[in-house]
């Protein structure tokens, strides 16, 4: 399957920008006078973008601080089968193990639980690395345009052109596996998008008479992208991160699925589903459960990422 | 219109060829001789070995297929630059190579498994398409009815779940617990279900995200046409609201649900290696990860190029049958922004 392109947030956000620029931005109830105050009010009303605000919040800790308490209640995650725990291989969930055991008998809830830091770095760091790119190669084909703007986007266009998952599966091919070339391959595939969504931005943006203020006061060319230009145009790049993390992470699951991402014994939540896929007859909650991690975490992004567009996104609200 | 075609076409040759460079550079990269992957553990005789090289193309050969030697009597490694426009004059006479571990033509390979690939895309863009666009048209009408908050909560769900864990769902339900239908592979001669069957759960997994993108395409743009000025005259015409939707509103909504639907069917004959997985169903997607893994690079780089190709041949279609439906893009500006 493939993504549709998105729906540009660029040009609306910019509407807001220079609405806000001159105070028309007002929402019912709200003091803030501000883009981000202004959106962060909006915000704060979408109680879907809240309920997936607290579940990422949540999901963070939980991982974060898992060294601290996992492995004392639930068991080691990566214990081997050298640890004989064959006596309690793929026990059906309980109190004690809430998501049941895997076959070497280690804790299924523990290994979800590590599994999501994966995850989430993942998400986070290859959303770094793609958008880093994706801005400077934007940033460099609409502020300069010409021979500029025609190199970049074709490239975009060859990355697009090449099917996505086939593209970072021989990316992992050719730097061999291991997750940190997960979020290499990742990050590097995802840049055409962001490259795009930015280009259009500026180009909205640059048109307009303060950025020709700027110029004729002598600002260099970074220092209008870096003042002028990017502070307009960052609303649709931040959505855009935002949805781009669950995506991220789905790619992730899939390739430890296909075994090329993570290296056993550490868990995944790809390589979960992986091993659990072979008790589909007999344990289906062991393919079930960390399926139910990734959907509820790339959704909680998805709907952070839509109440985010509409939060900065005036035009779309009065709609 | 004729120019336009000719401008996209040509536009895709660059492209073309920038992602073959990017794979032959990707192949150069990856350590490894690709004799050691044709021997394995076998030792080779150095004649047998140069004769594999040769035919490979990978060392120095004349007209007749015999090989150069230099001064030394050393045979000579074919340059990079070299094999790659070896492959592009190969590539115009309809010919991809030898598989390194399986001796048998790329051709044949892709002609042996394509044919699953394209039926499972035609039963998954035939999914795609109806139950897509139904859904989008029943929630964008009936807006803020129950239906429409099914189709956006299902279309939420869809589209966070990963395809290969749908598909195993899917295997679950109706192979597992209801024994309605099979739980992967193909028909074979002692088969336990009418051939059909086979197709259901892989068909509707491949088509399951992008479904959902569909159905959400299709309700943003029809509820936008339904907000455009025509849309007001005809309703104060004193049309039908049924009558508006079919006769006005639909026509519009449906180009870029259409253009969306022909591009996922490049994606769709592209190969689904997930899909693919799950069910093991004997397509390209399969076929092309196997290879990767293996380090086969005549049958990755024959595959993509295969791929590649048909890809862009749909976008090219779905592009040029845009432009022929929306005569803003047939006889505005010349602007190609893709």
């Amino acid at each position: 399957m493939i993504y549709p392109v998105h729906q540009q947030p660029g040009a609306a956000a910019h509407a807001d920008a220079v609405a806000a620029e001159h105070g028309g931005a007002a929402v019912a109830g709200a003091k803030s006078r501000t883009l981000w105050g202004d959106a962060f009010n909006r915000l704060k009303k979408n109680k879907l973008a809240i309920a997936a605000v607290v579940w990422i919040i949540f999901v963070v800790i939980v991982a974060a601080t898992a060294d601290l308490w996992v492995p004392q209640t639930l068991g080691d995650p990566t214990a081997t089968a050298s640890d004989n725990m064959a006596g309690m291989s793929r026990l059906a969930p309980s109190l004690e193990h809430p998501f049941g055991t895997d076959t070497l008998g280690r804790d299924v809830l523990s290994r979800v639980i590590y599994g999501a830091r994966i995850s989430l770095v993942v998400g986070l760091v290859s959303t770094g690395i793609s958008t880093l790119i994706g801005l400077v190669m934007g940033a460099l084909a609409a502020y300069y345009g010409g021979i500029w703007d025609t190199i970049i986007m074709r490239l975009a266009d060859m990355f697009l052109a090449f099917p996505y998952t086939l593209f970072v599966i021989m990316m992992i091919a050719v730097i061999g596996n291991g997750i940190q070339n997960v979020f290499i391959a990742i990050g590097i595939l995802g840049w055409p998008q962001i490259a795009r969504v930015f280009r259009s931005a500026i180009l909205s943006v640059k048109e307009n008479d303060y950025v020709d203020a700027a110029r004729a006061m002598g600002a260099s060319d970074v220092r209008i992208i870096t003042r002028h230009i990017f502070p307009n145009s960052v609303a649709s790049i931040v959505v855009y991160a935002t949805m781009n993390i669950g995506g991220a992470i789905l790619t992730e699951s899939a390739l430890s699925y296909l075994g090329m991402g993570v290296v056993p014994p550490d868990p995944s939540w790809g390589t979960l589903i992986q091993d659990g896929q072979q008790y589909l007859q007999t344990q289906p909650w062991l393919m079930i459960l960390p399926g139910l991690a990734i959907l509820s975490t790339v959704l909680a992004f998805t709907l952070l990422g839509d109440g985010l567009r509409d939060a900065l996104d005036v035009k779309m609200k009065d709609a | 219109m004729g120019k336009y075609i000719v401008k996209r076409v040509l536009q895709f040759i660059p492209v073309f060829l920038g992602v073959t460079i990017i794979l032959f550079a990707m192949q150069n990269i990856v350590p490894g001789d690709p004799i050691k992957l044709i021997a394995g553990e076998r030792q080779l005789d150095p004649v047998t070995e140069r004769n594999i090289r040769a035919t490979h193309g990978l060392i120095e050969t004349d007209e007749n297929d015999n090989i150069i030697y230099d001064e030394n009597g050393d045979t000579i490694e074919t340059p990079m630059w070299k094999r790659y426009v070896n492959y592009l004059g190969d590539l115009l006479h309809g010919d991809l190579g030898t598989s390194y571990q399986r001796g048998t033509a790329v051709t044949d390979i892709i002609l042996q498994r394509y044919p699953y690939t394209l039926q499972l895309a035609v039963v998954g863009i035939i999914i795609e398409a109806i139950v897509g666009i139904g859904a989008g048209i029943i929630s964008a009408v009936k807006r803020y009815s129950f239906w429409d908050v099914l189709v956006t909560l299902a279309t939420s769900l869809l589209v966070a779940m990963p395809a290969f864990w749908i598909g195993m769902l899917l295997q679950l339900i109706f192979g597992v617990w209801l024994h309605v239908l099979p739980i992967s592979g193909v028909a074979g001669p002692i088969a336990q279900y009418p051939a059909w069957m086979y197709y259901i759960l892989p068909a509707i997994t491949l088509a399951s995200v992008s479904t959902a993108y569909t159905a959400r395409i299709m309700r943003s743009q029809l509820l936008d046409v339904m907000n455009q000025d025509y849309i007001r005259t005809a309703k104060a015409k004193g049309l039908s609201k049924g009558a508006i939707i079919r006769k006005h509103a639909l026509k519009n909504a449906l180009i870029p649900v259409v253009t969306y639907v022909g591009m996922d069917f490049g994606a769709m004959l592209a190969g689904a290696i997930l899909t693919e997985t799950v069910f093991s169903w004997p397509g390209i997607g399969r076929e092309t990860y196997v290879a990767i893994t293996q380090r086969d690079w005549p049958i990755v780089i024959g595959m993509v190029t295969c791929i590649v190709l048909v890809v862009m041949i749909i976008n090219l279609i779905v592009d040029v049958s845009y432009a022929f439906l929306d005569p803003r893009i047939r006889l505005g500006s010349s602007k190609s922004e893709s």
